[in-house]
C-alpha cells in the first residue's frame, strides 16, 4: 500500500473542512446572532467554524496547484515525489497502530495494569525477540512501578479492571 | 518594593530544602523526557500536572518549570549524541552538534551546548526580572478590548512569522479554538457542539489532546522510520569541560547576537523553535572565516543553544504578566496555572506575589543547577536511548494513556488520545503546526470571553478594536505581523522575476 502525499494532503484538507462544517452546523443549532444582553453562544464558534472551512479549502486548492506542478515536473524528466507512505513504513505503522488499539481495547476492559503488562510483553517477545520470562519480567516490573508511583506516592487511583480487586487492590 | 527586593525576597522562597529538591527531581525528569522519543517538554508537563494537585502552586509551578529546563537540556543532548533531536526547538542544534561529537569531541559539543544553554536561560531570566513589574503596570491598564487585540497579535503572529504556510497555521489555529468551544460555555451557560455525546460535556480537556498530538504523535513518526539509534561515546572529560568553558569568551558576539534574537522571539510569540532556527541561520550569514557551518563549528553549537533557552525563559514573562504563552510548553504551564485556581495576568503580581517572584528567583537556581546535573548525568541519560524501541516504545505509550487517565479518570480521554496522535502524526508529517492549536485550546476561552465582553461594551461594532490608541496600536501590530512577512516575501519574489522576464 501507498500513499500519495497529495492524498494524505486532500484528506487533512477535506477532514479539517468537516470539523468546521460541524462547528458551523452545531453553532446554527445555538444560534449564532444577536440578543439583548449580546452575541448568542453559537457566535464565536460559527465564525470559527467559517475560517476553518476558508482555510482548508484553501489548503484543498494549494494542494492541488502543488499536484499538478509536480506532474509537470515528473512530465519534464524529474524525479517523482516521494511518497507520504511506501509499503514498509505502512506495514511498520500498521502493526504499531494494531497493537496500540488492542492496548486501548484492553486496557478498557481489563484496567490498565493488564493492559500495560500485556503490551510491553507482547512487544518486547515478539517484535524485540526476547525470551518470553524476561518480556513478561519487564512488563511485570512496569505494572509495578505505576503502582508504586501512582497509587502508593501519590494516591492516584488508576484503571481497574476485574482481576485486580481479587488480588485485593482497589 | 523594587524589582531587586522582590527578587531577593522571592530566592528566600525559592531556596528551601523542599524547593530545590523539586527542582532537582523536575530537572532530572526533564532531562528523562527530554531524552526519549515521545516524550518531550510539553507533553512531560502534561503528564505531570494531575500529580501536582497536591503541591501549593508555587511548589508545583518550581516542579513543572524545573522540568522544562531539563527537557531543554535533555533535547540538546540526543540532537549532539545521536543525531536526534529530542525537541523541537533543538533540530538546529544537530547541524553542527553531532559532525563535532562525531569527530571524537563530543564532551567538547556537550560543554558548549549546556554553558551556551545556561547562558541564554540566564540572560531570559535577567530580562524577565528587570520587564516584570513594568509588564504588569502596564497590562493593569487593559481592559476586555486589549486583551482580545493581545490575544489577536498572539495568533497573528504564530500564523504571520511561523515558518509553515499560513493557512496551515490558520487550519491548526481555527481548530483549537473550535475544540476549546466544546461543552459548557462560561460566558451563556449553555452546552455547545457536543452533538449529543455525553462525553463531552465537560469539554475536550487541552492536557488530553497534547498528550495525544505530541506523544502518540511523535511515537508514530518514529515508528515509521525504524529507528536505529546511532550514538557517539558520551563520557565525559572534566579537563575537556573546563579548556571549553576557558573557549567561550571567544564568542562573545554570537553570544550577544543570539542571545538577543531568544529574547525577541520569546517575548513575542515567536517561539523558541523558530528562535534557534533563525538564531543559526543569521551566525551561518555573518560568519567569514573558518570552516563551513554544518561540519561541527562552535557557532554552530552555540546560536541556537543561547536563542533556544533564552526564548524559553523569555517565553515566561508574557505568559504571567498578560497570560498569552508563547510557546506550546508555556501554554500547558498557563493550563496548569487556571487548574490550580491562579489567573495569569497583571493582577496576578499583586495578589501573588511570593508565586511570581519565587518561580522567577527559582529560574535563576533551577538552571544552574540544570547545567550540573547535566553535565553529571549525561552518560547515565544517553543509556537511556541504548534501550531497544520494543521496550522502551511500549512504556512510553501506556505512560502517555496513564497520564491522559488520571487528568480526569474519564476512559473516553483514552480514545482521545488516540485521536490526537493520529492527527499529530498526519499534522507533523504534512507541516501543520502543533503549537499554534494548543495555544489557541488554552485560550479559546479567554479570547472568547474577551470579544464577548468587547461586543457588549460597543453594541456589536468592531470599532472598539480600534477605539484608543493602545488598543489600536495592538491591533495594528498584529495586522502588520499577518500581512507584512508574505508582502515582503510576495515583494522580492516579484522584484526577482522582472529581470528574468
Amino acid at each position: 500500500m501507498t500513499v500519495k502525499v497529495f492524498h494524505a494532503e486532500l484528506g487533512t484538507a477535506v477532514a479539517t473542512g468537516l470539523l468546521g462544517l460541524a462547528g458551523v452546523i452545531g453553532a446554527t443549532e445555538l444560534g449564532y446572532g444577536w440578543e439583548e444582553s449580546g452575541p448568542q453562544a453559537g457566535y464565536f464558534p460559527f465564525y470559527v467554524g467559517l475560517i476553518l472551512i476558508g482555510a482548508s479549502l484553501w489548503n484543498l486548492v494549494a494542494a492541488f496547484v502543488h499536484h499538478r506542478q509536480a506532474m509537470a515536473h515528473v512530465a519534464g524528466g524529474g524525479d517523482a515525489e516521494e511518497p507520504f507512505l511506501d509499503r514498509e513504513r505502512a506495514g511498520r505503522l500498521g502493526i504499531f497502530l494494531s497493537a496500540l488499539l488492542a492496548f486501548v481495547v484492553v486496557t478498557l476492559t481489563m484496567g490498565i495494569y493488564v493492559g500495560s503488562i500485556l503490551y510491553i510483553t507482547w512487544s518486547a517477545w515478539r517484535q524485540g525477540g526476547y525470551r518470553l520470562p524476561l518480556a513478561l519480567g519487564v512488563g511485570a516490573g512496569f505494572a509495578v512501578a505505576l503502582y508504586l508511583i501512582f497509587e502508593v506516592i501519590f494516591k492516584i487511583p488508576l484503571l481497574k479492571g476485574p482481576i485486580e480487586p481479587l488480588l485485593g487492590i482497589y | 518594593m523594587g524589582n531587586f527586593d522582590l527578587l531577593m525576597h522571592g530566592f528566600g522562597i525559592a531556596i528551601t530544602p523542599m524547593h530545590l529538591m523539586l527542582m532537582v527531581g523536575g530537572v532530572l525528569m526533564g532531562l528523562i523526557v527530554g531524552v526519549l522519543p515521545g516524550l518531550g517538554a510539553p507533553n512531560g508537563v502534561s503528564l505531570l500536572i494531575p500529580l501536582t494537585f497536591a503541591l501549593d502552586p508555587t511548589s508545583a509551578i518550581i516542579l513543572l518549570s524545573s522540568m522544562y529546563w531539563g527537557a531543554l537540556f535533555g533535547g540538546s543532548t540526543t540532537s549532539i549524541l545521536f543525531n536526534i533531536p529530542g525537541e523541537p526547538s533543538s533540530v538546529a542544534t544537530t547541524f553542527d552538534g553531532y559532525p563535532l561529537a562525531r569527530s571524537g569531541q563530543s564532551t567538547r559539543a556537550l560543554t558548549l551546548a549546556f554553558m551556551s544553554a545556561g547562558f541564554g536561560a540566564l540572560l531570559g531570566v535577567i530580562v524577565i526580572t528587570l520587564l516584570a513589574g513594568w509588564a504588569s503596570n502596564f497590562a493593569l491598564k487593559f481592559g476586555a478590548p486589549e486583551y482580545f487585540a493581545v490575544y489577536f497579535l498572539a495568533f497573528a503572529a504564530f500564523i504571520g512569522m511561523g515558518s509553515a504556510a499560513p493557512m496551515k497555521t490558520l487550519v491548526s489555529l481555527a481548530a483549537g479554538l473550535l475544540l476549546a468551544s466544546v461543552g459548557m460555555d462560561s460566558v451563556t451557560g449553555s452546552i455547545r457542539l457536543t452533538f449529543g455525546f455525553e462525553d463531552l460535556l465537560g469539554g475536550i480537556s487541552f492536557l488530553v489532546v497534547v498528550i495525544g498530538l505530541f506523544g502518540i504523535g511523535e511515537l508514530l513518526s518514529t515508528v515509521q522510520e525504524g529507528l536505529r539509534f546511532r550514538g557517539v561515546a558520551s563520557k565525559i572529560d572534566l579537563r575537556d569541560v573546563f579548556k571549553t568553558i576557558a573557549e567561550l569568551p571567544r564568542y562573545w558576539a554570537t553570544y550577544i547576537r543570539s542571545g538577543l534574537i531568544g529574547i525577541w522571539m520569546g517575548i513575542t510569540p515567536g517561539g523558541p523553535t523558530a528562535a534557534s532556527f533563525m538564531s543559526y541561520g543569521i551566525a551561518r550569514s555573518s560568519s567569514r572565516k573558518g570552516a563551513p557551518f554544518g561540519t561541527g563549528r562552535p557557532e554552530g553549537i552555540v546560536a541556537p543553544e543561547t536563542a533556544d533557552h533564552s526564548a524559553g525563559s523569555c517565553a515566561m514573562l508574557p505568559m504571567l504578566a498578560l497570560g498569552v504563552p508563547s510557546s506550546a510548553t508555556a501554554a500547558v504551564m498557563m493550563g496548569g496555572l487556571m487548574i490550580w485556581g491562579l489567573t495569569p495576568g497583571p493582577m496576578l503580581f499583586q495578589t501573588q506575589p511570593d508565586f511570581v517572584w519565587g518561580l522567577i528567583a527559582s529560574m535563576y537556581v533551577s538552571n544552574i543547577v540544570g547545567v550540573v546535573l547535566v553535565l553529571a548525568t549525561v552518560p547515565m541519560f544517553a543509556a537511556l536511548l541504548r534501550i531497544p524501541f520494543t521496550i522502551i516504545g511500549p512504556m512510553i505509550v501506556a505512560i502517555c494513556f496513564v497520564g491522559a487517565y488520571t487528568v480526569s479518570n474519564a476512559t473516553f480521554d483514552l480514545w482521545l488520545v488516540l485521536l490526537f496522535g493520529l492527527v499529530g502524526y498526519l499534522f507533523s508529517r504534512l507541516d501543520y503546526p502543533l503549537a499554534p492549536l494548543v495555544l489557541a485550546m488554552v485560550l479559546g476561552h479567554k479570547a472568547e470571553n474577551a470579544f464577548h465582553q468587547s461586543m457588549v461594551l460597543s453594541d456589536g461594532s468592531l470599532g472598539i478594536f480600534f477605539a484608543n490608541p493602545l488598543v489600536s496600536s495592538i491591533m495594528v501590530i498584529g495586522i502588520a505581523l499577518l500581512v507584512l512577512p508574505k508582502l515582503v516575501s510576495l515583494g522580492s519574489r516579484f522584484r526577482r522575476r522582472v529581470p528574468v522576464e
